[in-house]
């Protein structure tokens, strides 16, 4: 029972308009198993992150749909974002990004920091691209339970 | 879903002293960047303005959120002109920190 996995499942437009009702959800799931605010915070700033690579490069031409699913397992929480768009190449080989934080200003890129953000704020984080099916981004954070709870 | 678009971001300049303050309220993602980026435009563009950022009813930024800050401070560095931000909010300070871009406002 206890390691039974729980699923909510959401399909919306993959636009840029949608992506706080991804936000939304996750904080009504989230807040249910127990996050705090601040882990809640971390989250929505890491399923954005995979929902804004969605928006921004999976469908160049026409809409598409991305699909997220919640799926809480004994404490875990998993997050997926699945488009069937174009693959975003240099997100796969993209490794660990690089900060500004040994950089001068006019050597600095802008962009490419929301996949820095994911590994950042999330326990794990790892991206499925396969030719012409889209791309996956599995994210878990597992609830730190505090000293107080008996 | 356009109507919403202003309820969820807001940005409101204020011109004082030969100082722009720009107030945010709101969330700060991928839908609002191209209206933000509209009004915010004239006043990177003139030198003769101390241009502020008031940070404290922000509730969220994301990394394109972060990513125009980061070339309005390009610009702004390279006319010699500042560019700040005021009344950071705990978890927006947290997200200038992890990418780094909180050097470059302390920098000023």
């Amino acid at each position: 029972m206890k390691d039974e996995v729980q699923r909510v499942v959401i399909s919306l437009p993959a636009t840029a308009e949608y992506v706080d009702i991804v936000r939304l959800n996750l904080y009504g799931i989230a807040s249910k198993m127990g996050f705090t605010y601040e882990e809640i915070e971390d989250m929505k700033v890491a399923v954005s992150e995979a929902c804004n690579n969605s928006v921004l490069y999976a469908y160049k031409q026409g809409q598409g749909v991305m699909e997220v699913t919640f799926e809480v397992v004994a404490e875990v929480l998993s997050i997926t974002v699945r488009d069937n768009g174009e693959s975003f190449e240099s997100w796969g080989e993209a490794g660990e990004r690089v900060t500004m934080h040994d950089k001068e200003l006019d050597d600095v890129q802008v962009g490419g920091l929301g996949f820095y953000l994911m590994q950042a704020l999330m326990d794990d984080v790892s991206v499925v691209n396969e030719a012409g099916q889209g791309t996956k981004v599995i994210m878990t954070r597992r609830l730190m339970k505090t000293e107080e709870t008996v | 879903m356009n109507t919403n678009k202003n309820v969820k971001f807001v940005a409101t300049p204020q011109l004082k002293n030969g100082t722009c303050t720009v107030f945010l309220r709101g969330e700060f993602d991928l839908s609002v960047a191209p209206d933000f980026r509209e009004l915010i435009e004239p006043f990177v563009g003139d030198d003769k303005v101390n241009l502020v950022l008031n940070l404290k009813e922000l509730t969220y930024i994301d990394s394109t959120g972060i990513g125009i800050l980061l070339s309005i401070l390009k610009v702004r560095n390279g006319m010699e002109a500042n560019f700040l931000v005021q009344e950071v909010p705990d978890q927006i300070q947290k997200l200038f920190d992890m990418t780094g871009i909180a050097k470059f406002f302390a920098a000023q």
